[in-house]
């Protein structure tokens, strides 16, 4: 005991000498200017900014600069958050179409207002981002584009038509094997994003747009197009049955594939995994006499609305330099992408780069990605039906049609624009109203409580601090999101949202998609908890005896815990792939059962998200079990077999019983997280494929309410699930009775 | 007894078998970290890869800021765990053995707060946090972290005090215990199978965190793990051979924590204490 106590001490002086750490450490100050720079860029071109970056800062030693990477979405999202805080880094840095929203928000500044004419002169048209008569944006890489990548050694001359195309595709696909499966294919490309769709749209004449902004899926090019596709896999066989971005990839890398359609940041990674590769502008389509023609954006810097006036002199010198000949020239060598500062068209190498002549060429033949917000609306209507058409879900014809609904619906919904002079009025009337009832008809028990108070102060004082830290964190935020899933808050209403009342309350419950994906949440969550607890007790039972290997066994069964969930779940999904994943190869060579298409069809692909779902989970409830399981003394056991008891009967009436106080808030809790999970699902059915048909309550609401930006309607929907879950828990815990103690 | 070895026999082919499909997918990340050039999938289902290399690992400890995410980790989920396992084992004590009012409104209190869609909290914890001047700052993160592991570290000590009987207490206190002396002499003690699992699981809610931190810490020096191992990826170009790599180090600690702890996991300190 001694041994404890001697341990206790430690730990509460452990704290107050972290606490002391903390306090200790505030940061010096200094009259640096600090900028810092969020950007989205690759690993090779943070290397290149960091470069220069260094030498900007030797030249202009007051001032330092940070440069911090953050995913795409990430970087956009947190962004806003940030700018809507007052806060957030001095510069941006991304693809041309975040400009949108953040120019509708107001969160960055008008550039044609810092820099002179005869600066901005300097740069190529389309590196200039102009929306509504001012600049936000200065690009310096064109590009992000898709081009056709070959392999040389068994690509002679790239397809210039699509008829050619197809050709060399047939004479590369080769089943080598003769299992009636090729193991070289002639092309491959993810076909599952819209993105990489685009070239084949406007091929066949369409895009996305009309002169006015309005989505045009709804036409021939469309349908075209997507016949086009299905003719590829289907008639032809020249691409294989699934192909997400991973699989295409790695089919090339291999040298499994003749051509991949890829990105200008694809490239050199085919040369470092050992590919001769070239570079050729997508096809012509001999029936339109049109390229196909991929979408085009420039990348750059916007300064956030935030900044400090006093800082720009010092913002500005930092761009005009990273902008400059020299450092673009120095990028365009290292990275093969392609500048804006015209003055670096006439170098040699640029003129003279194979690839980034054809890359050139490319840019040429693509028409710019719209920078308007509207373009996200686009992409989410687009992709569940592009995946149904390619699933054999549905006829193109219907799903261009339903992308143009789906289209103009969530545009709709983007741009909605409510208000109500009264509802402020009334919300916080009745809001108060509420509080001073709620206190009034509870005035006995607080009454009660403050008496309470000083005579159980022991008990109350051993609660305290954790709920102290708890409020702390909680309450506001919780308050706060009440209030917003009230307000209008959305794209167009950033900083001037107003309470609107129940307006997306009735939104969220008239939509019909809403009882589905409730009821997928419910067998979700139930089939989840119960694999999770039957596995983990079930395990923690056999561990508690005596075998040999013990330690071992139960080290290595934490394992899903332990690593990082993001890795594990690519990793599943993987597996889950028709053609090289381990399951289907387990399926069918060694249980002889046909293969399974994990993740085409929809009810397949949810139970593919439930089973990796099931192995991360759990490692979690065995180590509560194994930890529940010392609470029984053995004594129980001996005694019961004294009495003849076999070992059913002494699961059921000692086992169970005496671990159920432990297990009951851990399976409770279980069931809140698994309903809240978004992580699993995302990840292995990369955001809710095929066709969006895999959600759950939180990926559905996250996917359709924030690519949209509409704050107020994600807000009323996650108080929804938190009512549902709320109603769920409390009849779980009054049915178990788990607040009381069984002594 | 010919039987039980028997059924022992058994029960270890089970676990052989179900560890194996444990691992399985680790191993698939122990494969793609030393795959060569970058490749997530592979056509071949072979463990050891052609042209295998330990690349990432070199390149891991010596191109990248790894020891330093590992430093920043290890320090934030050290404070984590102490001050979950601290408040949780008080306050949990005081729910199962009190009673007072607002005890059971308390429980549900923690309850409730776990329900809320955390993605939706972002926005107003950083306001928060920016308010109060917590942004890129330990101090910022490590309450957020502790206050959302309390609620099941706070559930779960009390529900492991729960099977411990009163007599024992009682006894402690007729041998002229104060009520403090009763509960850290004799009852936390007999509680540290519980101990262990709130640390444990304290450990790996700040161990592992990823949205949070992102959005709260800004200062490059300040990352920790799983922004930093974040950063090996990016659209559509990830280096996985890093991340894999990484990811299974990242592990390495985990194990090490729950070796160490297992220890105090099979207490059988109950043995004897009990005579109802």
């Amino acid at each position: 005991m001694k041994y404890i106590k001697s341990k206790f001490n430690l730990l509460i002086l452990t704290i107050l000498f972290i606490s002391f750490i903390f306090l200790s450490c505030s940061k010096k100050p200094n009259n640096q200017i600090q900028i810092t720079i969020w950007h989205q860029m690759r690993v090779d071109e943070r290397e290149v900014l960091q470069r220069q970056l260094d030498r900007f800062m030797k030249l202009h030693p007051e001032i330092s600069v940070n440069q911090i990477y953050k995913e795409t979405e990430e970087l956009r999202s947190g962004f806003i958050i940030a700018a809507i805080g007052g806060q957030g880094p001095e510069i941006v840095y991304g693809p041309q179409d975040q400009v949108g929203p953040f120019e509708i928000m107001n969160i960055i500044l008008p550039l044609d207002t810092i820099f002179s004419n005869k600066f901005l002169n300097q740069f190529n048209e389309k590196g200039l981002i102009w929306s509504n008569n001012h600049l936000w944006m200065i690009a310096d890489k064109l590009g992000n584009h898709l081009a056709l990548v070959y392999n040389k050694k068994l690509v002679k001359n790239p397809p210039k038509t699509d008829k050619e195309l197809i050709e060399i595709g047939k004479q590369i696909t080769k089943d080598f094997n003769n299992d009636g499966k090729p193991e070289q294919y002639g092309l491959v490309w993810n076909y599952t994003e819209p993105f990489f769709f685009i070239p084949f749209l406007t091929g066949f004449g369409g895009w996305v747009f009309d002169e006015k902004n309005n989505p045009t899926l709804n036409s021939e090019a469309m349908i075209k197009g997507l016949k086009f596709i299905a003719d590829l896999r289907d008639k032809y066989k020249i691409i294989p049955g699934e192909a997400d971005y991973d699989i295409a990839d790695v089919l090339f890398k291999e040298g499994k594939a003749g051509m991949i359609i890829n990105g200008d940041w694809s490239w050199a990674s085919y040369g470092k995994a050992g590919i001769d590769y070239g570079i050729a502008p997508l096809p012509l389509i001999e029936e339109t006499g049109l390229y196909a023609a991929p979408m085009i954006s420039g990348k750059g810097y916007s300064i956030n609305a935030n900044v400090n006036p006093e800082k720009l002199p010092a913002i500005k010198l930092l761009l005009e330099f990273l902008l400059a000949p020299e450092q673009q020239l120095e990028t365009a060598k290292e990275l093969n992408t392609f500048p804006t500062h015209k003055s670096v068209y006439n170098d040699p190498f640029i003129k003279e780069n194979e690839i980034l002549i054809n890359s050139q060429r490319q840019i040429e033949l693509g028409k710019p990605m719209p920078i308007i917000s509207e373009m996200r609306a686009v992409w989410d209507a687009m992709r569940p039906y592009y995946q149904a058409v390619l699933g054999g879900a549905m006829k193109p014809e219907i799903a261009a049609q339903k992308m143009q609904e789906e289209a103009v619906k969530k545009i709709q919904e983007m741009n909605e624009d409510v208000s109500s002079t009264y509802a402020e009025l009334i919300f916080i009337l009745t809001f108060t109203i509420g509080l001073i009832v709620v206190l009034f008809l509870s005035r006995k028990t607080i009454l009660a409580f403050i008496k309470d108070l000083s005579r159980n102060s022991f008990a109350y004082y051993l609660v305290l601090p954790a709920f102290i830290v708890m409020i702390l964190v909680i309450i506001y935020p919780f308050v706060y999101n009440i209030v917003l899933s009230f307000s209008n808050m959305n794209l167009r209403h950033i900083n001037d949202w107003s309470i609107i009342g129940f307006n997306q309350y009735i939104k969220v419950f008239s939509e019909p998609i809403f009882y589905t994906v409730f009821l997928k949440t419910i067998i979700w969550t139930v089939v989840n908890v119960f694999f999770h607890v039957t596995i983990g007790v079930a395990l923690a039972i056999l561990l508690n005896r005596k075998i040999p290997g013990k330690t071992i066994f139960r080290t290595l069964l934490i394992l899903p815990w332990a690593i990082p969930q993001y890795i594990v779940a690519l990793t599943w999904r993987g597996m889950f792939n028709y053609e090289y994943g381990a399951i289907n190869i387990i399926l069918t060579k060694y249980l002889s059962l046909p293969p399974v298409e994990w993740l085409k069809s929809p009810l397949e692909a949810f139970i593919a998200v439930i089973i990796t779902n099931v192995w991360l989970g759990f490692p979690f409830m065995m180590v509560i079990a194994l930890g529940a399981l010392q609470s029984i003394p053995n004594e129980l056991y001996e005694a019961a077999e004294i009495e003849g008891a076999n070992w059913f009967q002494k699961l059921r009436k000692i086992t169970i019983p005496l671990i159920k106080p432990v297990m009951i808030p851990a399976i409770t809790l279980g069931i809140i997280w698994t309903f809240n999970n978004l992580n699993v699902v995302w990840l292995v059915s990369n955001a809710g494929e095929p066709s969006d048909q895999t959600h759950i309550l939180v990926s559905y609401v996250y996917k359709a309410a924030f690519n949209l930006y509409r704050y107020g309607y994600a807000a009323a929907f996650s108080m929804i699930i938190f009512l549902i879950l709320l109603v769920m828990s409390l009849t779980f815990l009054k049915r178990t009775r788990a607040t009381e103690s069984v002594y | 007894m010919k039987e039980s070895k028997l059924i022992n026999w058994i029960i270890f082919v089970f676990l052989i078998f179900f560890t194996l499909a444990t691992i399985y997918p680790v191993i698939n990340v122990f494969t793609v970290s030393l795959r060569p050039g970058d490749k997530l999938l592979s056509t071949s289902l072979e463990i050891i890869p052609e042209n295998a290399t330990f690349e990432s690992y070199v390149k891991l400890f010596t191109e990248t800021d790894f020891l330093k995410w590992l430093f920043n980790s290890t320090f934030i989920s050290f404070v984590v765990t102490l001050t979950g396992v601290s408040l949780a084992s008080t306050a949990g004590y005081s729910l199962s053995r009190f009673k007072f009012i607002g005890k059971k409104s308390a429980m549900l209190g923690l309850m409730v707060t776990q329900m809320f869609p955390a993605t939706m909290l972002l926005l107003p914890m950083y306001i928060m946090l920016m308010k109060l001047g917590l942004l890129n700052s330990y101090l910022g993160i490590v309450i957020v972290y502790s206050s959302t592991a309390l609620p099941f570290c706070v559930w779960q000590m009390k529900g492991y005090y729960d099977t411990i009987p009163f007599s024992l207490e009682e006894a402690a206190r007729i041998d002229g215990c104060t009520r403090w002396q009763a509960f850290y002499k004799i009852i936390l003690p007999l509680a540290s199978p519980a101990l262990v699992i709130t640390a444990l699981f304290s450990f790996m809610s700040a161990w592992s965190e990823y949205i949070v931190a992102a959005q709260i810490l800004q200062d490059r020096n300040l990352y920790t793990l799983p922004i930093g191992l974040k950063s090996f990826q990016s659209n559509l170009t990830t280096e996985w051979g890093l991340y894999a790599a990484a990811s299974l180090i990242v592990s390495i600690p985990v194990v090490i924590l729950f070796i160490v702890l297992s220890r105090y996991l099979v207490s059988g300190l109950t043995l004897g204490s009990v005579k109802e």
